[in-house]
């Protein structure tokens, strides 16, 4: 049996943007199967960190580590699949049909001059048979509604194959029932597929009870290890300026 | 109909019309969802250097256009890339600098003349057959590309972060739409000219994007409004002796209003 290496390792990382410091020593580690949450105040660096985790912004020092490899160095960007923060508010009037948005999952991966192979409609169809929006195939994205935006967009993540899901505040104007269905469905993910979920948000109620670990970024970085330790975790917040009463109601309820 | 193409000189009209329609309205639709509409105005001011440059030293227009359109189109791409709040900034500085560089130049030429209006307004009459086999060779390797990696552009072109975290290297397409954009374009300033080819590379699209349809059936769309634009255009450009490259683009704009209109919410 092979030891498994962390999906992110990150050391020491540091950012300043205009002298003004944004992360500061931030340290984490993230390992296989493991769901997660991320949570803190806007403005409190939790998008600046995701964006720092998966390339697209750099960091003045430390180290970032996906599946073992330094981050410079990193290849198998089909491992991570990303939901981010406006997948609900994508550009209404682009031309794209369900099927062709979930399909672009399967970009890094298709076959010369962009054919798609058997293999590529099977994880498509997966996908969308996952996340429910195969009925909706043939509809333009623009006119479907948030909750069903979203969802495609998982499916998109999705059809890449990934091991990691990371999302970012994925339920930025989606209704309740919809919120619930979704939380149901990463629970599975992570349970019966076997996927790390990374979970941006700013309301942690919600998955308290499906979470392992839970980090807050305020600038600096704390992880709390058992979130169902409501004291510990709400002293933390409490420190970080973080609204813990929603923690508090959902266990004492 | 049939007696206009009695003339070689219409014959090759026509092919090379095709070939742009063809060329112009693929590229437009990646183009016009990326959002880069103003490059293609920028990029045909910046072939008319090239063109400049060719009068002034004698040698094929054609050529030298390709040659200062893809310095342009990789220098501004460049830029874009360091300065992303001032990128329709950098496309406006280099779409007056190009001109009035060209000007200039054309000037030290001594040929502000019919042929520089060629080159700016589209001339079916100055198509020759070696243009025709450039453009067909040359456009045909552009429109290759475009469609080897038509999947990487539109998943750019929809959500660039996205298709950076997945693995698809925005930054080298992005370069590469940019290349295949500035070859069409010096290509096509024969037929429809410097100053008119940006409207036939993005308006076909938009008149397609109003039929609110996925995008593959929006590309289609789009050739064929292209298509029926130079058809059409370059017929009345010959029947009335109107400057060709500005019927096309009239047509092309009827086209878009009568898209705008049967399909008005």
């Amino acid at each position: 049996m092979t030891f498994d290496v962390p999906v992110f390792d990150v050391k020491n990382l540091m950012l300043t943007i205009n002298e003004q410091t944004i992360l500061e020593n931030i340290s984490l580690q993230i390992n296989k199967c493991e769901y997660t949450a991320l949570i803190g105040p806007n403005g409190g660096g939790k998008t600046t960190l995701i964006r720092l985790l998966l390339g697209l912004q750099k960091a003045d020092s430390g180290e970032i580590r996906l599946f073992g490899v330094v981050q410079k160095d990193f290849q198998q960007w089909d491992k991570i699949g990303f939901v981010p923060q406006r997948a609900a508010q994508v550009d209404l009037n682009f031309p794209a049909t369900v099927l062709e948005v979930v399909m672009m999952g399967r970009t890094a991966k298709r076959g010369f001059f962009g054919r798609e192979r058997e293999e590529d409609r099977q994880a498509v169809e997966e996908a969308m048979q996952k996340m429910d929006v195969v009925h909706l195939k043939a509809k333009l994205i623009g006119t479907l509604s948030g909750g069903q935006r979203q969802r495609v967009m998982i499916a998109r993540a999705l059809a890449s194959k990934p091991e990691v899901l990371i999302l970012d505040e994925p339920n930025t104007g989606v209704d309740i029932v919809s919120q619930q269905r979704f939380y149901t469905l990463l629970r599975e993910l992570n349970q019966e597929e076997k996927l790390t979920i990374l979970f941006i948000t700013h309301d942690i109620g919600v998955i308290a009870d499906d979470i392992g670990r839970l980090f807050t970024v305020n600038r600096s970085l704390l992880t709390c290890n058992d979130p169902k330790e409501a004291m510990s975790c709400s002293e933390m917040s409490n420190l970080y300026g973080i609204d813990a009463h929603l923690l508090h109601n959902h266990h004492h309820h | 109909m049939i007696e206009m193409f009695q003339y070689e000189f219409m014959q090759r009209a026509f092919l090379a019309g095709i070939i742009i329609a063809v060329l112009a309205s693929v590229s437009g639709s990646f183009i016009v969802l990326r959002q880069y509409s103003m490059m293609t105005e920028t990029l045909a001011h910046s072939a008319l250097v090239g063109v400049a440059v060719g009068l002034l030293v004698g040698s094929s227009p054609l050529w030298t256009a390709v040659v200062v359109a893809l310095i342009s189109a990789w220098t501004i791409e460049y830029l874009r890339s360091f300065y992303q709040l001032y990128s329709d900034a950098i496309l406006a500085i280099f779409l007056s600098g190009s001109l009035a560089l060209a000007v200039i130049i054309v000037s030290l030429a001594g040929a502000f003349n019919s042929s520089l209006f060629s080159y700016l307004f589209g001339s079916i009459l100055s198509v020759s057959t070696e243009d025709v086999l450039t453009m067909l060779i040359f456009g045909g390797i552009a429109l290759m590309v475009l469609l080897a990696f038509y999947k990487e552009f539109y998943f750019i072109a929809f959500d660039e972060e996205v298709a950076q975290t997945s693995g698809v290297r925005v930054k080298a397409f992005n370069f590469l739409l940019v290349t295949i954009v500035a070859v069409i374009i010096a290509l096509s300033i024969r037929v429809v000219g410097t100053l008119l080819i940006g409207a036939l590379m993005v308006i076909p699209t938009v008149a397609a994007l109003q039929y609110r349809q996925g995008f593959a059936k929006t590309i289609w769309l789009a050739l064929g409004f292209s298509l029926l634009s130079v058809i059409v255009g370059m017929t009345s450009s010959y029947y009335f002796s109107l400057p060709s490259g500005a019927t096309i683009v009239m047509t092309v704009l009827i086209v878009f209003i009568v898209s705008l209109v049967i399909n008005r919410r």
